[in-house]
């Protein structure tokens, strides 16, 4: 069980990886088409729906690898107790929000196919399909949530210490 | 009333980020609360319409793209490279190979969108290549710590765009904008370096071995990928070909063929690379989503209009406001990373920025400016953690290493207050 499910986050990773490589392809199809005058309706539209998608299927691995950030200054200098509760509040609160967060995803999915809403942009594509991306992301996040709270339980660790300070700022 | 609910809201985010709740969901969290309480809005929904519609936007792909050409960048061969042409020119001044810190530090920030990668990148070339020479570890590290900052300021920088996005400026003319105040900096860096050198000249070593003209010209053909790279990215974005997130999609198809070429490019380390981008993307962009939730909430709130009023009251001069600007953005600075730091200001502060008159563009500048100097005050600052590393000193240590460096960006963001033409003057330059 616990294996099928790390593969489906192995899985949804692999995806976000494709994403991010067609966001790229997108934007520099974009800049050749121009050059060459040939007229590609919607490829901003696409490289957006691209790199939403690379954003959300990645969010499970990255709680894995201990990459989401927050704020360690509390919880770094009280004593090894209070310490515990906060990492369990904070273990359960994430949860159920992610739940919140997956069922709302879902719904837009379903609120977009049920109205069929378009693209404002060039592509004027339905925007179910691309929101599936974002929806399948917020459940495996959720799922991965669950996934840490049992881990806990279990006096395991799901979370990854973070190794090295991200390159991000 | 509207005080109080403004108050609690705010007293209730630092409760649930200084928790250790994730940022991004502590954003959202707050957020829902303080929807489901003070509006009759239908909350879950207009949650989610908000962050699709903010992570799938056009504007905003330039970001994990630029992530993703600084981590091939990070693994490839280019900051040897980029010693080894720049060290010959550097050894003649007051202060020697010193100077690689800070002219490695600016070049390469002009490729990439961090100051992290920018310090981490420098740093694993420079720092041991200063100690085997001799140079004191003090001034070696404090000086790769503030130009490690310039990844921020100079174009492309990761912060712009967030900043651009959230507060709906040019993030093209933000990028122009940070050039000249980023090589002011630099040339302070500089400056400080040489006094230094001129007070203690005992601690400098020796130069190396000397070169002819010729032959550093010759060592300089290190220099000709990033020196391309560079012309790729801010060429394009300059002469108006191509947009900011153009360009960073010709970044990252430049920065792949430059790894290719030199060798550092094989599949496992292309993964690695991939890997990696999508995971801080994925890290910033959960921020992101709860960012542009919290400012929703916010706006219906009322709260940063609020805010605005109550400040325009004070009837404080701009330079009064800015100043406490500064110090509110180092306190801030103290406890949240600089990304966090930046969208939290634009959900509740910007009526109030506005209102004070200060022009978006030179305020982007001003806050990445005070962001820098957040990354090198502890106790969190990512650049500290990076030196932390790579040295295993202390982080307290490593900060007061830096000192003398932050108080030359305080120096730094008045000049850009009293002379704003050093950040205004190239945007209005730019074509198209």
């Amino acid at each position: 069980m616990a294996k099928l499910v790390l593969n489906f986050y192995r899985l949804l990773m692999v995806l976000s990886c494709i994403a991010m490589v067609t966001a790229f392809g997108t934007v520099l199809l974009g800049v050749i088409a121009r050059e060459v005058h040939w007229d590609i309706g919607g490829l901003d539209a696409y490289a957006g729906y691209s790199i939403a998608a690379a954003l959300f299927l990645a969010l499970p691995s990255t709680l894995k690898h201990g990459d989401h950030i927050r704020v360690t200054l509390v919880l770094d200098r009280v004593p090894a107790k209070l310490r515990g509760a906060l990492e369990w509040w904070c273990l359960a609160s994430a949860f159920c929000l992610s739940v919140y967060i997956a069922w709302y995803a879902v719904r837009l999915v379903w609120v977009s196919y049920a109205t069929h809403d378009v693209s404002p942009a060039a592509d004027a594509s339905p925007l179910w399909i691309p929101q599936i991306s974002m929806a399948l992301g917020c459940i495996g996040f959720a799922l991965s949530f669950g996934h840490a709270l049992v881990e806990r339980w279990r006096g395991g660790s799901f979370i990854a210490a973070s190794a090295d300070a991200a390159h991000v700022e | 009333m509207d005080f109080v609910i403004a108050l609690a809201l705010i007293v209730l985010l630092f409760a649930v980020l200084g928790s250790g709740l994730w940022i991004g969901l502590s954003l959202l969290a707050v957020a829902l609360i303080g929807m489901e309480l003070f509006t009759q809005r239908p909350v879950g929904d207009s949650m989610m319409l908000t962050i699709w519609g903010s992570t799938s936007s056009w504007t905003l792909t330039a970001l994990p793209l630029f992530l993703w050409m600084g981590e091939i960048l990070f693994r490839s061969k280019l900051s040897d490279d980029m010693f080894k042409g720049l060290a010959p020119w550097l050894d003649r001044l007051p202060g020697r190979l010193l100077h690689t810190n800070v002219v490695g530090c600016t070049i390469f920030a002009a490729i990439s969108g961090s100051s992290a990668a920018t310090c981490a990148t420098i740093g694993k070339i420079t720092l041991p290549e200063l100690k085997k020479r001799g140079y004191p570890d003090d001034i070696s590290i404090g000086t790769l710590a503030g130009a490690g900052t310039l990844g921020l300021l100079i174009p492309p920088s990761i912060i712009m765009i967030v900043y651009g996005v959230a507060a709906n400026v040019s993030i093209a003319k933000l990028f122009l904008a940070g050039v000249i105040p980023g090589l002011m900096l630099a040339a302070l860096f500089m400056g400080y370096i040489i006094v230094w050198a001129l007070l203690n000249p005992g601690k400098v070593p020796a130069a190396d071995a000397a070169m002819s003209f010729g032959q550093k010209v010759y060592a300089s053909r290190h220099l000709i990928p990033v020196v391309s790279l560079i012309a790729l990215v801010l060429g394009g974005i300059y002469s108006g070909i191509a947009t900011a997130t153009e360009a960073a999609a010709l970044g990252v198809g430049g920065a792949l063929i430059l790894a290719r070429i030199e060798g550092s490019l094989d599949w496992a380390r292309f993964k690695d690379g991939l890997v990696a981008a999508c995971r801080v993307y994925c890290m910033i962009g959960l921020i992101l989503a709860g960012a542009a939730f919290l400012t929703l909430a916010m706006g219906f709130i009322g709260l940063p209009r609020h805010l605005a009023e109550f400040i325009g009251a004070l009837h404080l001069s701009p330079f009064a406001l800015m100043l406490l600007l500064i110090v509110f953005f180092i306190v801030l600075g103290c406890f949240l990373d600089g990304i966090s730091m930046v969208v939290l200001t634009i959900a509740v502060l910007l009526p109030t920025v506005e209102a004070a008159g200060f022009d978006l563009i030179w305020f982007g500048i001003f806050i990445v400016l005070v962001v820098e100097m957040a990354q090198i005050t502890p106790p969190v600052g990512f650049n500290l953690f990076v030196l932390q590393g790579l040295t295993k000193r202390d982080v307290a240590w490593i900060a007061r290493t830096a000192m003398p460096l932050f108080f030359l960006m305080i120096f730094a963001v008045l000049g850009t207050y009293f002379f704003p033409d050093v950040v205004l003057w190239l945007p209005r330059q730019m074509q198209g």
